[in-house]
């Protein structure tokens, strides 16, 4: 329950930051670090991707399986488990990237995608134990 | 757990899950309301916490390039939309450079605004953001040019906004999309950091034109004709072809 939680805010910053590489909001609400720096380097794209977007279809994702993981039906499946630590494994790998960007590379920090790294590692936790019970055979 | 626990249990999570979608939705429907009914930003942001670090200047400041991003030679060029002579850059001379070091992958153009007046009145700045705007189209260089063959126009006109939206109508621009930017503060970050970053060089005019190797120090022109571009450009490619 708390990984969908999680997702689910998640998506909601993903979209923030979608919508701001779009210019569907003015000037980032950004209190620590330098977002706007971050958000303007090159290294907020993939070719033509915004990072953001890739955030949105991860974090969508991770939310509709944990969501699907506790229907009553979903006990003993395979596929749920799998794709909840699959998932948070690859998120958090790509997070720890960026943050290693936001570090190393852009030397600016963006308190939106610190809050998503965040987000990310506490979901993988939470998949841990949701999988297992997802997991468990009925 | 019994399947009366299992079922409260659910609903509670589903109150929790659902008033956090209400607040992010809402929240996020707020910021592109104000956004969409926003004013748009016709001067600098201050930069002033960023002025002494170079680097982070840099990192802030972001150029409009053409051209191969492998070729051996930079031009780097710092521009106003109020001032004549970058319209005479532009107009003139950018084409020859275009033909004949542009596309042909020997150079690269590094396109910087450099706004001279940045007073909500000249429109300069606004005419950065909105060349910037139409760069989110992908017609940057069709909007850019458009700006300096109407550059006495506007200047005189106090509806500066209708003017720049009426051409990007002219270079095909999909019209909400770029009121939507034009009306809001989108480019004000970049346009001010290119400022403070021609500032920190010291230029003192535009078109101010540098030439370098890629990787190595440019050096400022005297002027900003072809001729000239062309000499240096030159003079940087023999120098490659020797080593």
């Amino acid at each position: 329950m708390a990984l969908a939680i999680l997702a689910l805010t998640g998506l909601l910053v993903s979209l923030y930051m979608l919508a701001y590489s779009f210019g569907l909001v003015g000037q980032l609400i950004c209190g620590v670090g330098n977002c706007e720096a971050v958000q303007s380097s090159p290294y907020s794209r993939m070719g033509p991707i915004p990072v953001a977007a890739l955030g949105v279809v991860g974090y969508l994702a991770l939310m509709a399986f944990s969501l699907a993981g506790l229907q009553p039906g979903s006990k003993g499946s395979r596929l749920i488990p799998l794709a909840l630590l699959g998932g948070g494994i690859i998120g958090v790998a790509f997070s720890a990237y960026l943050t290693y960007l936001e570090a190393f590379v852009i030397r600016a920090w963006c308190q939106w995608c610190v809050i998503s790294a965040i987000l990310m590692v506490l979901a993988l936790l939470a998949a841990i134990p949701e999988a297992k019970r997802i997991g468990e055979s009925k | 757990m019994s399947e009366r626990q299992a079922g409260g249990s659910l609903r509670g999570f589903y109150m929790v899950f659902g008033a956090v979608a209400l607040i992010g939705i809402g929240a996020l429907g707020y910021n592109l309301v104000s956004k969409a009914m926003g004013t748009p930003a016709t001067t600098l942001v201050n930069l002033e916490e960023v002025r002494d670090d170079m680097r982070l200047l840099r990192d802030m400041a972001v150029p409009v390039v053409k051209g191969d991003p492998e070729a051996p030679v930079m031009v780097v060029v710092f521009g106003d939309y109020l001032c004549n002579h970058c319209g005479e850059f532009s107009l003139r001379e950018r084409p020859r450079l275009e033909e004949e070091y542009i596309s042909t992958g020997k150079a690269r153009l590094i396109f910087y605004d450099f706004v001279l007046d940045p007073t909500p009145e000249a429109g300069a700045f606004l005419a950065a953001r909105a060349a910037r705007c139409a760069g989110d189209q992908g017609r940057f260089w069709e909007y850019h040019d458009r700006l300096y063959r109407s550059q006495i126009t506007w200047a005189m006109e106090s509806d500066k906004l209708g003017s720049f939206e009426e051409y990007g109508e002219d270079v095909g621009l999909d019209g909400r999309e770029f009121k939507a930017c034009l009306n809001s503060d989108r480019y004000a970050q970049e346009v001010s950091a290119n400022w403070e970053m021609a500032r920190a060089l010291g230029l003192g005019g535009t078109p101010a034109v540098l030439v370098g190797a890629e990787g190595g120090m440019s050096r400022s022109l005297p002027n900003y004709y072809f001729e000239t571009i062309k000499r240096a450009i030159e003079e940087i490619l023999s120098e490659a072809a020797a080593n």
